[in-house]
């Protein structure tokens, strides 16, 4: 396989187009079992029915390293074309958010529990234990729900052609609550795009899908805790605030 | 005293077990006992009062020491001096009369959860209550108030134990997590959870009994009529008190625009800070992070806040007010703040401030607390509705909420606690304050306990031949009436059995008029017929002659003349037990006195507080029962029963036997009703017979058969029938039977039927201790001087003797022989068993009787056996 037509990088993983497949390919320090559970994640989400990469193979791809391999999806991503059409943006983010329900409408049984998830992120954080208390307890009043929820919802994960929208990038998918979902995308919005078009798309979702705001807001510190794993720098600041507060007494 | 450090599953475990052991000791401990503990473990919480409330700040470094030490020292002393004389041990109330006792029992384990907000003084509150309901309690401190919170458990745990308590009754998690605070909820017998909603949640969550209070959005509602002062002043005391941290804290005050202005410059004048335009929105944006209270500002004063926000404000400002107008959701300042924020509404007129007043608290302080400032005084209706309204557990009245709310400070009787419970409104358990009461199990203890029975006839009852007159005589002479409404049959009228009644009524000066209507088995059309001209004719005294019919009737128009407006399906509701009915019957005598003079020997209706009425329009027979439809005289006058037919003498002869006969059965028997009914069947076994044969001619047996009636009366009346009545009642709807002789058919089988040694179920009535009904017919025999070597045979001694007497007296053997078609029998059967079981009689019958027993006696009864 022909390894030199770079997508994108990151710290840890590679992607390249080769032919007509995309393969990600992973750094020596990543665990097997994590790769093969986001490719198990992706092969879930394949079969709920939703437009989703076909995955063609898993294992080793590259020497020692390990990837996944899927079709390649020819198009723009979702924030490519936002970029280059700014005027349809409102026409965007309607789609957007009807995929996004669409996602939520969907069962898959096996997939991750997403609160296990958020309490394993919680643990990770660097936070004192009292936040760390107010933030699990938190979670654990939280509704348990089993809606197919992405984890990483955004328009750069949205590859856009003649067939429809491609979502890609299913690593962080689990079953559970659509508003915690909907507050990562939320935070997202936030934190790449400015609050503007954050509460523009959270308006719309809690609109479309008759959902309280307050029942998502109620998730964002849970969600913020959990961004603050990844440790960037500049957010946070901005994390810290969101994720410091109290249930009332 | 725990000697290891509990931070995980297998310590918890351990430090369980020995809570567990010393609670099954302090289980054991009397009254006394406890009470010292729970004094000595008040007192030196009180002592510690201000050690623990300066840890409690510098640990979590909200609110205020000052404040804190009198948190601390009502959690000792209030709570203390609330339960010092309350029983909570063993015996709580007992009274052998009514066979009850009331037993206090613990119930084991306490989970609780302690707040940061109040860390040392719910702490104490806790501990204190688990003292004195002998319960063991395991803590689960906040990670945030860890140390102020178990040091606080210490000073209770010390003194108790020295005081006596067993080591280890108080027990806490050292490094607590949302897993262990799970686990001890879990596995404790109760959870005392105060707390945020999360935790509350995950308390009614465990599975484990909860009391659980939850988050308050207390609004004040400063009406036109309040002392402006004294509302001011007292919101500000609230909110100032521990920088606003107790839960029934005012989070908003609402003010009539009438005196907005006044109140706005007493709270200036007061220190309060009124945020300016753009000053309000960096509050806002402080206050509150995406709908969640922001950690910093929570227990911070009105200065730190401000500054946070950066807002310049004095540094002894008390409050932060910001005038808003939203009572939604996305308004920040209409949530709970728990800090010296308020928010600050004009209302537009009292129904404008109730509907804000609502809103704020579905916003988030459902079940909670709402207050209001009006002129108690002149102000009656308003409260009224604020009260009505408010889907609140605690409605304060011109009280600063904080400390209203924990009551006993600013109130009476408001429990004083630090546990506020929320009702259903807020998902509680409870709705009051929580107390001890909330932490005991009582057990009843409930001793078996015969019903009170009496005695009741009429006040009169004239017997012996040639009685009418003089008993009449008293009507004009004792008791003065004027006007007396005799009610009687046509066929009496027309033979002139009225007319030496009327005489001696012309002869005394009493007017009157003779309702002579009356017709077989009374119907409503007549009674109305009759109520009409009573009620024109306007009596004081009520005449009924005759037999069955004329004395129902007689009643039933006596109930329609004092009662006018009575409906006749309320009287007639089936009851289980005559003293317990729903329906209260209405008083009778007030208009009328009743007397009653029966012209045949049989119904006993003279003496009884029965009526039975059929509404001709529908068909329905209305049974009435209530002593207040007993007559208030009875004249037994055998002159008058000279010339009754043979068939009439046979068939209310053995309706009088029936009475007595099940009278004795009933399970409602007494010694009282037994000796009259034993002697009414003595007399009808005798002179029955003779009644039959000589007619007129034979007045002694004329007059003890009338006797015999009477008392057989007076027996049913208060030992109430049974399942014979039942089903005579159905035979005689059903096929015209008359009322005795359908009641001669079913003897023999329900004389079988009652005398079972093993019913398939027995009669429900505390006297009836076991299916004894054998012994009591076996008793009617041996009074009748029947023999046999065992109750079976004199049971069956006495069934030949009534199918002896039965047939002097030509009476039919079977119901087919009275000359029922089978088929039509047969048709009708399933619903008449039905009916029977329904009859009001059955209730007394001592063998309940199954629906498919009671066909077959038809049927036995129906083929002969």
């Amino acid at each position: 396989m022909e390894l030199k037509n770079v997508i994108a990088k990151r710290s840890n993983k590679t992607i390249y187009k080769s032919n007509d497949k995309c393969v990600k390919v992973f750094s020596t320090d990543f665990k097997h079992s994590d790769i093969l559970n986001e490719a198990l994640n992706h092969q879930r989400a394949v079969e709920t029915g939703l437009l989703v990469p076909e995955i063609l193979d898993v294992g080793v791809v590259d020497g020692d390293k390990w990837g996944i391999v899927t079709e390649y999806v020819e198009g723009k991503t979702l924030q490519e074309l936002i970029k280059e059409n700014p005027d349809k943006f409102d026409e965007y983010l309607e789609k957007f958010v009807d995929l996004q329900l669409e996602i939520h409408s969907k069962k898959s049984p096996l997939l991750n529990k997403l609160k296990d998830k958020m309490a394993r992120k919680i643990a990770e954080t660097s936070f004192d234990a009292t936040t760390r208390y107010e933030l699990n307890m938190r979670l654990d009043s939280m509704p348990k729900h089993n809606k197919v929820c992405h984890g990483d919802f955004k328009p750069s994960n949205i590859i856009v052609n003649d067939n429809g929208w491609y979502v890609i990038d299913w690593s962080h998918a689990t079953q559970g609550n659509a508003s915690a979902d909907v507050a990562r995308t939320y935070l997202l919005f936030m934190l790449n795009d400015g609050e503007e078009v954050a509460n523009k798309y959270l308006n719309l979702f809690c609109k479309k899908s008759d959902t309280a705001k307050q029942y998502v807001l109620k998730w964002l510190p849970i969600v913020a805790a959990s961004q603050s794993v990844k440790a960037i720098e500049r957010e946070r600041d901005f994390l810290t605030k969101w994720v410091d507060v109290v249930e009332y007494e | 005293m725990k000697d290891f450090i509990v931070n995980s599953d297998e310590s918890l475990q351990e430090l369980l077990s020995r809570v567990r052991a010393a609670q099954k000791k302090y289980a054991t401990y009397t009254q006394e006992q406890v009470d010292k503990i729970f004094y000595e473990a008040a007192l030196a919480a009180n002592k510690q009062r201000i050690p623990l409330a300066k840890l409690a700040v510098e640990e979590t470094g909200m609110g205020i020491v000052e404040d804190k030490v009198i948190k601390n020292h009502f959690a000792s002393e209030y709570i203390y001096n609330a339960y010092k004389n309350t029983k909570t041990c063993g015996v709580l109330e007992e009274d052998d009369g009514y066979g009850y006792m009331k037993i206090a029992e613990p119930i084991g384990v306490i989970a609780a959860i302690v707040p940061t907000t109040n860390p040392t003084s719910t702490a104490i509150f806790k501990a204190l209550l688990a003292l004195k309901t002998r319960n063991g309690l395991i803590f689960s401190p906040h990670p945030r108030a860890k140390k102020c919170t178990i040091a606080a458990a210490k000073v209770v745990l010390d003194a108790a134990v020295k005081a006596g308590a067993p080591e280890d009754i108080i027990g806490w998690i050292d490094e607590p997590s949302v897993a262990l605070s799970n686990d001890i909820m879990k596995e404790a017998d109760i959870i005392l959870a105060t707390g945020g909603p999360g935790m509350v949640k995950a308390a009614y969550s465990s599975g484990k009994p909860a009391v659980g209070v939850g988050p308050g959005n207390t609004p004040a509602i400063i009406d036109s009529t309040a002392d402006i002062k004294l509302a001011v002043n007292s919101i500000i005391h609230s909110k100032t008190f521990d920088n606003g941290m107790i839960c029934a804290s005012e989070q908003s005050c609402i003010v009539d625009k009438s005196i907005y202005k006044e109140v706005r410059q007493e709270f200036i004048k007061r220190g309060a800070y009124i945020l300016k335009d753009d000053e309000i929105d960096k509050v806002r944006k402080t206050i509150l992070i995406n709908g969640a209270l922001n950690a910093k500002i929570v227990g911070q004063s009105a200065h730190t806040i401000a500054a946070l926000a950066g807002v310049d404000v004095p540094e002894e400002a008390k409050i932060l007010i910001g005038e808003v107008e939203s009572v939604e959701l996305d308004e920040e300042f209409a949530h709970e703040k728990l800090s010296p924020v308020l928010a600050m509404y004009k209302a537009n007129d009292f129904e404008d401030a109730i509907n804000k007043a609502s809103k704020l608290i579905a916003d988030g302080g459902y079940g909670h607390t709402s207050s209001i400032y009006l002129d108690e005084s002149t102000q009656n209706e308003k409260l009224d509705k604020f009260y009505h309204t408010m889907k609140t557990c605690r409605v304060l009245v011109n009280t600063p909420s904080s400390q209203g709310g924990i009551g006993d400070l600013y109130n009476f009787k408001l429990t004083p606690s630090l546990t506020l419970g929320c009702g259903s409104w807020g998902g509680n358990s409870v709705s009051e304050n929580v107390g001890v009461k909330h932490l005991i199990n009582i057990k009843t203890v409930a001793k078996r306990r015969e019903n009170m029975l009496w005695f009741r006839a009429p006040e009169k009852v004239y017997f012996k031949r040639g009685c009418l007159k003089v008993a009449l005589d008293e009507l004009k002479n004792v008791m003065g009436k004027k006007r007396a409404f005799v009610v009687t049959d046509r066929f009496l009228y027309e033979n002139g059995y009225t007319k030496d009644i009327t005489d001696k009524l012309e002869e005394m000066g009493i007017a009157y008029e003779v309702f002579s209507n009356v017709t077989p088995d009374p119907t409503l059309t007549c009674a109305k017929e009759g109520a009409k001209i009573i009620a024109n004719f306007k009596p004081d005294v009520i005449i009924s002659v005759g037999g069955g019919s004329p004395m129902d009737a007689g009643k039933i128009m006596w109930v329609m003349y004092e009662h006018p407006e009575i409906k006749f399906e309320d009287l007639a509701m089936r009851f289980m037990d005559i003293r317990k009915r729903v329906y209260t019957f209405p008083k009778m005598g007030e208009k009328a006195y009743f007397v009653a003079i029966p012209t045949t020997a049989g119904t006993g209706s003279e003496v009884t507080p029965f009526a039975v009425i059929t509404d001709d329009s529908t068909g329905t027979k209305y049974p009435l029962a209530d002593y207040q439809l007993m007559p208030n005289m009875a004249i037994v006058d055998a002159n008058l029963m000279r010339d009754i037919p043979r068939g009439l003498t046979s068939a209310s002869g053995i309706d009088a036997m029936s009475h007595a006969l099940e009278a004795i059965a009933s399970m409602m028997a007494t010694d009282y009703t037994d000796g009259i009914a034993l002697k009414s069947i003595k007399l009808i076994f005798e002179y029955l017979p003779r009644a039959y044969e000589n007619g007129g001619n034979d007045m002694e047996a004329r007059e003890k058969m009338a006797n015999a009636s009477t008392l057989a009366g007076m027996a049913f009346a208060n030992a109430f029938l049974g399942v014979c009545h039942s089903m005579a009642h159905k035979l005689g709807a059903y096929f015209h039977i008359p009322h005795g002789v359908a009641n001669a058919l079913m003897l023999d089988e329900v004389i079988r039927f009652n005398a079972s040694e093993t019913p398939v179920k027995m009669g429900t009535f505390p006297q009836y201790a076991y299916p004894n009904c054998k012994r009591r017919y076996a008793e009617i025999a041996e009074n009748l001087g029947l023999t046999g070597k065992n109750d079976d045979e004199k049971v069956e001694k006495l069934i030949a003797k009534l199918d002896e007497l039965k047939s002097i007296i030509k009476l039919p053997k079977t119901i087919k022989e009275f000359g029922i078609d089978e088929k039509l029998f047969l048709d009708n059967l399933d619903q008449m068993t039905e009916d029977a079981f329904d009859d009001q009689c059955t209730g007394a019958n001592p063998r309940y009787p199954l629906m498919k027993e009671i066909k077959q006696m038809y049927l036995n009864a129906y083929y002969g056996k």
